[in-house]
């Protein structure tokens, strides 16, 4: 079996339009370079919308499995990156479908806790007091995030924490941009009023 | 209120309004508003909150999947790969020699990346027959593979933006016309490329 580095480029500078042709013509390489470069986004947004890293996982499994089977149907190759960010908040919002079609889903609060403070912002020397203060703030965001509706979440965590375009997002919840615009606004309220109630 | 309605404050304000506007100084309106200096001030906390777990987030070494996943991905995308055609390049008593359409297609994106301004993409590898090939008698002695019949390739490509298009794709076509039998000693045959984009530089 061959494995390549996290840095593999199939071609320095390719841009990621030709490098999803090449996966659509087979080469692993680039399709390997597609996955190392969505991986990690697609996991953020699973785990920011399910609260559970086996669910997230498998999200992100079954999302790039199905763009590698899908691939050659893809029309446009600059559409790859809207195209397996669809498939992967479609999966979320399955998984939390059936989350509530059976009982709740109850997340341990420590669990969330320790993801976001193991290991965030590590890689900055910065004052102890800021990045607990930091930390905290990250913390009551994503509990009240978290009490978002899955469909409002998904439309903010791909808005803000992904910088989608409205037009994608409406895409992959089958509304209008105009009802994307409007359902953000409505979200960004409700969770600016939520953290000013933690405080 | 219908639900793609745009959502208001009480006073009227549009709140994607405010938050477009949420870093410049208040208004006429705004600076009398109690509702309006609220949601400002909320939402700019919102913004600053928003701006910090996403940069948490990309920092954070536990959100990322395990290698296992990958390694899944990977492994179902090998087991399920394409089988490409073989193209026969020779054929003598002691055997013959075969390359995949995927390997030859290897070869002609590694001559496409030495043209400066283009980016190689799809590449498709047709075999035409003798009867149905006027060119037949212009290939070159001496391949001994593809007897009666030639290549005839079809490549795609996207290119940047600022480049002499004609004259950078005749040099493409050039290159893979000697690339191809340099490397596999046979005949490019026919190369016929398309320009479908400009990428980014």
């Amino acid at each position: 079996m061959e494995h390549y580095g996290h840095g593999y480029e199939p071609e320095p500078g390719l841009d990621e339009g030709s490098i999803v042709a090449r996966a659509q013509d087979g080469d692993l390489r680039a399709f390997e370079y597609l996955v190392n470069s969505y991986q990690d986004r697609l996991f953020r947004l699973a785990y920011r919308m399910l609260n559970d890293r086996g669910d997230a996982e498998d999200v992100v499994q079954d999302a790039l499995t199905a763009s590698w089977r899908g691939l050659a149907m893809l029309q446009d190759v600059q559409a790859f990156g809207g195209w397996v960010y669809r498939l992967a908040t479609n999966r979320c919002l399955d998984v939390l479908r059936k989350r509530s079609t059976r009982t709740e889903h109850i997340t341990d609060p420590q669990d969330i806790l320790s993801i976001s403070m193991d290991g965030a912002g590590s890689d900055q020397l910065a004052d102890p007091a800021y990045e607990a203060e930091r930390t905290a703030r990250d913390d009551s965001l994503t509990r009240v995030v978290n009490t978002l509706p899955p469909e409002q979440r998904a439309c903010w965590l791909l808005r803000e924490m992904h910088g989608r375009s409205y037009a994608e997002i409406g895409v992959t919840l089958k509304i209008s941009p105009a009802a994307v615009r409007g359902r953000l606004a409505r979200a960004r309220i409700q969770i600016a009023e939520g953290m000013s109630e933690w405080r | 209120m219908a639900l793609d309605d745009e959502p208001r404050l009480g006073c009227g304000r549009s709140i994607d309004r405010i938050w477009t506007t949420v870093d410049q100084p208040p208004n006429a309106h705004e600076q009398t508003c109690g509702q309006c200096q609220a949601a400002r001030s909320r939402l700019r906390s919102l913004r600053e909150a928003t701006q910090s777990l996403r940069e948490s987030d990309v920092h954070n070494t536990d959100l990322k999947p395990r290698s296992g996943v990958k390694s899944s991905i990977m492994d179902v995308a090998r087991a399920e790969i394409r089988r490409s055609r073989r193209i026969l390049l020779a054929s003598n008593g002691n055997g013959t020699t075969e390359i995949s359409e995927q390997a030859l297609s290897a070869v002609i994106r590694l001559a496409a990346a030495e043209v400066h301004g283009i980016h190689a993409r799809r590449c498709r590898i047709e075999i035409a027959s003798a009867s149905s090939d006027s060119s037949a008698g212009d290939r070159p002695s001496g391949y001994p593979g593809l007897v009666g019949s030639h290549l005839v390739i079809g490549l795609r490509v996207a290119v940047a933006p600022d480049i002499n298009i004609p004259r950078t794709v005749e040099s493409l076509r050039q290159r893979i016309i000697t690339a191809v039998p340099a490397g596999v000693g046979i005949s490019a045959g026919t190369v016929n490329l398309t320009v479908e984009d400009l990428y980014d530089v």
